[in-house]
């Protein structure tokens, strides 16, 4: 077995990851949003390339100009929704309840089958632009069908105070994969949804334990009431990380593609302190661009008032022109928003990308030999309801 | 620049094979090709020979690199006749070389369906201007008219709260409302003397905001707003009065509703557009416009009219608001806040004349909205009681 299991190679660097992702940032900002389709276009090339199996890179070929139709498509039907549901919802919640929250919840609610649609049919689209060894994988259509289960599936788990959620993870991830080709071969979700309780121990402690806090406090005990809801909460936390890690790594042992198998050894503790210690850096350098900005505007404050007295930052903007107050107001505005999507790209993605990519191994590799091409599929509207929608911002 | 660079002088030492892998496209398989730069008719070819002798031919023109690739030192090319066979090189030389030699290594595949694109982009741009210029505001106009009166002061009560928070830019520390008792006693007095006209399902609510911008607002359900600013700025007591009575004019036509009810619907519209990046910006921006609260032109006519009205109508010169308006303009230049919002409508010098015209409006003889005690009570109004 080891002579034909292919490793994984990550070559993606963070150096060439910062330029591109800021590069195209600071275009987005400047075009007012539409290089938008062009940055995760660029962004997707680099993070797929990086990925190897086998030493083969994996080839995003999706284009910005069908990113942008989709997006123009479903902002033609989105649009009628949003506005004219929004305000009639807001007119008969603020009628009926005196109140904006019901409007909010109905609007919330009303989205959601729509989110579950958009969600299978940008992945359908991300697959069928993606390759590897030359050949594209593929998603068969069904983005209904994906709707109603993830619906019903969320339902049952509200119902069931989130003792189902394994199940709702193993079948959604069994629709899915059931549906995926890679060329002519198609994917099978092995395994039971039984299997996915081992990992969601430590979550449903974690639960369990809050509650107990939550009990011992109405009780009138605070101080234990405090620490064993704070014992909670960080098991929880830790038990979240575990259960999305190992459910992973669960269900993607239990995939094949015809002959070939996957063995995937993702760490949650590596996992968490990717995105402690990532977050922690962005946080980081982001406060200290911010000061930077801060300081160069006090300076300029001191030049044009010629002020030498007191630091006082309010006083001094009282006292300045408005366009200049308004221009570093956009400044910050935008130097947080860039810096802390492109800090997160280097120092978060990029690092979970690299572990999930380095920890997973195919076996029986020789049969990948066998498969052969697939069919384009078209799909003009490509992820456009997502990216109208705005999920998966990150990429 | 890269086309000019040629290297015709090339040539692989003897012996020197170089090796490259090669999808096609077809299947999985990954080759490993020998490859070789031929210079030779009809034109410079890459050439691929695959282990079982299989030779491919790639013109250099033809050869394009798939752009933003992760790997360091390596090169991804395709070629134009067949763009689903995919060649990764390694070979420092080789890439250089083809780096030198491709005239279009760098060309994009042809846009397709430019046509189609113009189309959507056309059709997304009216479907948002048909929903926020017309449809929003058509259903917000209807809708408003049904708006039952406790539904309508608690979206104005929510509203309020946001502005507030806004204005401040803190939820903790919202904007100031002045309510000293002197002030609030002379404002109180001034109300009642314009609200003879006023025939309203709630009653009319008037705070004083401690801010300094010279403005004024009506909010849905009955409540006006006016700033500390506009109180400072105003010589005479009638001047507030002539604002405040232009207030109450939307409060009794409903505008605020309207518009509370059409920015519910423009703001999703807009957060749709321009996406996660520019969302915040969009939704500050028009918690902003709430503020300035641009109603159409025939509602600020309408508004001027109730104006001139109550103000003739309780014994107050109707020329009190134009003599507001032209010291702004004179004071604060024609791009600023207050003067801004009112340039906004091209109608300034009509209003200005209009105001002047209703001063045959009024009958009796003039007595002032507040005496001098009370006018000095409500400027203080912001002035907080000693503890």
């Amino acid at each position: 077995m080891a002579l034909t299991g292919l490793q994984t190679e990550y070559v993606g660097t963070k150096g060439r990851l910062f330029r591109l992702a800021l590069g195209s940032s600071i275009l987005t900002v400047l075009t007012l949003g539409i290089y938008r389709f062009w940055m995760k276009t660029r962004l997707r090339r680099f993070y797929w390339s990086a990925i190897r199996p086998g030493g083969q890179p994996l080839e995003y070929v999706g284009e910005p100009l069908e990113k942008l139709l989709g997006f123009l498509i479903a902002v033609v039907f989105l649009a009628f929704y949003i506005g004219i549901v929004n305000l009639v919802l807001m007119f008969l919640s603020f009628s009926l309840f005196q109140g904006n929250y019901a409007a909010y919840l109905l609007s919330f609610v009303g989205v959601i089958p729509i989110v579950f649609y958009a969600r299978y049919r940008a992945r359908r689209y991300i697959l069928a632009r993606t390759r590897w060894r030359g050949l594209r994988f593929g998603l068969e259509p069904g983005a209904w069908g994906y709707a109603a289960r993830a619906f019903l599936h969320w339902g049952l788990t509200i119902l069931t105070l989130g003792l189902l959620w394994p199940r709702m993870t193993f079948f959604l991830e069994k629709y899915r994969t059931d549906r995926t080709y890679y060329g002519s071969e198609r994917f099978f979700q092995g395994g039971t949804w039984q299997m996915l309780y081992r990992p969601f121990r430590p979550l449903l402690i974690g639960i369990v334990i809050i509650g107990g806090g939550v009990v011992t406090g109405y009780a009138g005990a605070i101080l234990p009431a405090l620490l064993t809801g704070a014992a909670g909460v960080l098991l929880a936390f830790y038990g979240l990380a575990h259960y999305r890690v190992h459910s992973f790594r669960l269900l993607t042992n239990a995939k094949t593609l015809g002959e070939i198998g996957f063995v995937a050894r993702p760490s949650p503790w590596r996992v968490i302190r990717i995105y402690c210690f990532g977050h922690l850096i962005v946080g980081l350098l982001m406060s200290v661009f911010v000061t930077a900005l801060l300081v160069a505007f006090g300076g300029m404050a001191a030049v044009v008032i010629g002020a030498n007295g007191q630091f006082d930052p309010i006083e001094w903007s009282a006292m300045l022109p408005f366009w200049l107050n308004t221009l570093v107001a956009v400044l910050v505005y935008f130097t947080i928003f860039v810096s802390w999507g492109v800090l997160r790209h280097v120092f978060v993605t990029l690092p979970l990308a690299r572990h999930y990519a380095e920890t997973l191994e195919i076996t029986g590799g020789h049969h990948v030999n066998n498969i052969v091409q697939r069919d384009r599929d078209d799909f003009t509207e490509a992820e456009g309801l997502a990216e109208a929608l705005d999920l998966g911002a990150a990429i | 620049m890269i086309g000019t660079a040629r290297n015709d002088s090339y040539a692989p030492p003897p012996g020197h094979r170089v090796f490259a892998d090669f999808c096609d496209g077809r299947t999985a398989v990954v080759h490993r090709v020998d490859v070789e730069i031929i210079d030779g008719h009809p034109a410079a070819a890459l050439c691929l020979t695959l282990v079982d002798e299989t030779r491919l031919r790639w013109p250099l023109s033809a050869i394009r690199s798939i752009p933003d690739q992760a790997g360091r030192g390596q090169l991804v090319i395709t070629s134009e006749d067949t763009p689903l066979a995919r060649l990764t090189l390694s070979d420092t030389e080789t890439i250089a070389v083809l780096r030198a030699r491709c005239a279009h290594l760098g060309r994009r595949p042809p846009v397709r369906g430019r046509l189609r694109l113009l189309g959507w982009s056309l059709a997304a741009l009216s479907s948002v201007a048909l929903i926020v210029f017309v449809l929003v505001p058509v259903m917000a106009d209807q809708l408003a008219e049904f708006l039952p009166p406790e539904g309508e002061k608690a979206l104005g009560d929510t509203t309020f709260e946001q502005i507030r928070t806004a204005l401040s830019g803190s939820k903790i520390n919202p904007v100031m409302v002045c309510d000293n008792d002197g002030g609030a006693a002379a404002l109180a007095r001034m109300q009642s003397r314009l609200e003879g006209e006023a025939d309203l399902p709630y009653p009319l609510t008037v705070h004083v905001l401690d801010h300094k911008i010279a403005n004024a607002f009506a909010l849905p359900g009955g409540r006006v707003v006016l700033f500390r600013g506009l109180i400072d700025a105003a010589e005479h007591p009638d001047e507030v009065a002539a604002v405040l009575a232009h207030e109450i004019g939307h409060v009794v036509n409903r505008d605020p509703a309207r518009g509370a009810l059409r920015s519910a619907g423009s703001i999703g519209v807009l957060g749709l557009i321009f996406g996660d990046f520019a969302g915040g910006a969009a939704v500050l921006f028009m918690v902003e416009r709430l503020i300035e609260a641009t109603y159409s032109q025939k509602a600020e006519a309408e508004a001027d009219s109730f104006a001139h009205r109550s103000l003739a109508g309780a014994g107050m010169s109707p020329q009190a608001l134009a003599a507001l308006f032209e010291r702004l303009r004179a004071e604060y230049g024609d791009s600023d806040g207050f003067v801004a919002h009112f340039m906004a409508h091209p109608s300034l010098g009509n209003r200005i004349d209009a105001a002047r015209e209703a001063e045959s409006l009024r009958t009796g003889p003039i007595r002032p909205s507040l005496g001098e005690q009370d006018w000095q009570e409500l400027r203080g109004i912001c002035r907080r009681r000693p503890a």
